[in-house]
């Protein structure tokens, strides 16, 4: 007898079932969903490679620059890369429609280029470097730490050693 | 009377989970069962020390669902203490949130399971929807309704701010009273449900021990073991846990003990909230692991997990190896089905609650 009252309650409450796909679905903000690859703040370290569990992502050396790609559909979501990458260039978003044909599934890849750089006092090629490692490493820029940054590293030790004037 | 064998599984018996019995039956009474394992054994021991250390903390979540924060939090901690690594206080506390939540779910989802077997439908709908604010929760805290990803090793990789936990609490809040007004009173005194499972499956407290039996199933023929409280982790030794005991060892007394543990989960949650301190959330950037041994232990829903762990130097495992409590829970239930009926056999399989995938990995 208890459960009719909870039963009538149910009634006069409708469904608990969300409406979708003719209603919205709620998607948190944390829901792990696609990952993103912002491709001006990676920085080439391929830890997110190495952590990824279902070997959803491959870097490889070109000559244009380091090439990142994902296959969504081997992703687990898991969120390793976006957790170990320390420039938070890879993130996971909360885009969770990911349903394609079966004929398509090779072809749920995302793939981006990170450029090399160029040292701009000698001209070598430099690993990739943004912003953001420059905000991780000396917690804040200046004018001085910002032209060092695109050196390579025997050009900044001179600069560093004889003074600005070179 | 006539005695004869049957098969029961290896689909299906209780969960959708293959179990797979020889029963010799007698008349309509159980007099013995044989269980054949390894249906869905899929070398994940061995995988892992094909993987790297970051690796493995995805696919050990994923060797269970249903309790898939437990085995990566015992993996942590081994790796943790191989390390000599301390975990900061702020990732302790988050840590138990995790486990927590993962544990009032698991129980409500078992309980629920219960009430479909006994065949009391809108029962099951009640309480799995009441279940379904906790895997909100957890949709909107960690990001996955089962698998939270929350341990990394040294720390989590998750936190809650002031926002999070006001929402938290505001789900604890809903299912609160849900469970403590009308879930656990209809399981006290529903005739269907009391008829089922009263004095069906039966195992007393010194079988138990002779079983080497854990988690809720020892606990409801009040055998109190419970690591929170025998070798506390995290910050347990904090958190005054009770440990739920109930005597009389049935079917009804083990979905007792997990709906308890629920309301004690919530608790617990509702504590390490507000006893929540600033702080990093993890111990340094990326660890390294000497060679090593460890043995680290947490409480699963199910009871005690047990990790071995051993390193080389090196970030790929030499050897990981884990204990899980379904494995004696289930050999026990030779002694809980005998003399009860053929029609109690899914009952008295799903209150141990088992975990086939985690015992057969």
């Amino acid at each position: 007898m208890a459960f009719l009252k909870i039963l009538l309650d149910n009634l006069r409450k409708g469904p608990a079932t969300e409406a979708f796909p003719f209603g919205e679905a709620t998607t948190p903000d944390a829901y792990r969903g696609k990952v993103t690859f912002d491709e001006t703040s990676c920085v080439g370290c391929n830890m997110c490679e190495h952590v990824c569990a279902g070997g959803a992502i491959r870097f490889s050396e070109k000559e244009d620059g380091l090439h990142f790609l994902i296959w969504h559909n081997t992703c687990i979501s898991c969120g390793l890369c976006a957790h170990y990458c320390p420039t938070k260039a890879i993130k996971l978003s909360n885009n969770w429609h990911l349903s394609h044909l079966q004929e398509e599934k090779y072809e749920q890849v995302d793939h981006a280029v990170v450029p090399y750089r160029e040292c701009t006092s000698c001209g070598k090629r430099l690993q990739p470097g943004g912003p953001m490692l420059h905000q991780l490493a000396f917690k804040g820029a200046n004018p001085r730490s910002e032209r060092l940054m695109n050196m390579c590293p025997d050009c900044r030790r001179k600069v560093s050693y004889i003074g600005e004037a070179v | 009377m006539k005695s004869f064998d049957m098969p029961v599984g290896p689909l299906h018996v209780s969960l959708e989970e293959p179990m797979y019995f020889r029963i010799h039956v007698e008349g309509e009474q159980v007099a013995g069962i044989e269980i054949t394992a390894g249906h869905v054994h899929r070398g994940i021991e061995y995988l892992t020390a094909k993987r790297n250390i970051y690796q493995n903390l995805a696919l050990i979540e994923r060797v269970c669902s249903l309790c898939s924060n437990s085995h990566p939090q015992a993996y942590c901690m081994g790796l943790e203490k191989i390390a000599g690594i301390e975990v900061p206080e702020r990732a302790q506390y988050l840590r138990v949130i995790a486990d927590e939540i993962k544990r009032a779910a698991s129980n409500m989802f078992n309980v629920a399971i219960l009430a479909h077997i006994v065949g009391f439908e809108s029962l099951f709908m009640h309480v799995m929807e009441a279940r379904e604010i906790m895997q909100d929760t957890k949709e909107t805290v960690f990001g996955n309704r089962m698998d939270l990803a929350a341990n990394v090793i040294g720390g989590v990789k998750f936190d809650i701010d002031e926002a999070g936990a006001a929402y938290v609490i505001g789900q604890l809040n809903r299912l609160e009273p849900i469970l403590v007004k009308e879930i656990i009173p209809l399981y006290e005194t529903n005739a269907s449900i009391l008829s089922r499972t009263r004095g069906v499956g039966v195992i007393n407290r010194e079988q138990c021990i002779d079983y080497g039996l854990m988690g809720p199933v020892a606990r409801g023929s009040g055998y109190a073991y419970d690591v929170r409280t025998a070798a506390p982790y995290a910050v347990y030794d904090r958190l005054d846990v009770e440990v739920i005991t109930y005597p009389d060892g049935d079917v009804w007394s083990r979905a007792m003990v997990r709906l308890r543990e629920v309301v004690e989960a919530i608790r617990l949650m509702r504590l390490c909230l507000r006893e929540l301190p600033e702080g990093p959330l993890t111990a340094g950037p990326l660890p390294f692991i000497p060679a090593g041994e460890a043995i680290t232990k947490v409480e699963a829903p199910r009871g005690e997990l047990i990790y071995y762990l051993k390193t080389d130097g090196t970030d790929i495992p030499a050897r990981v190896k884990w204990r899980v409590p379904t494995y004696m829970n289930w050999d026990a239930l030779e002694v809980m089905m005998v003399g009860d009926r053929i029609s109690d056999i899914p009952l008295i399989v799903n209150s141990i609650d088992p975990c086939i995938s985690c015992t057969e990995r």
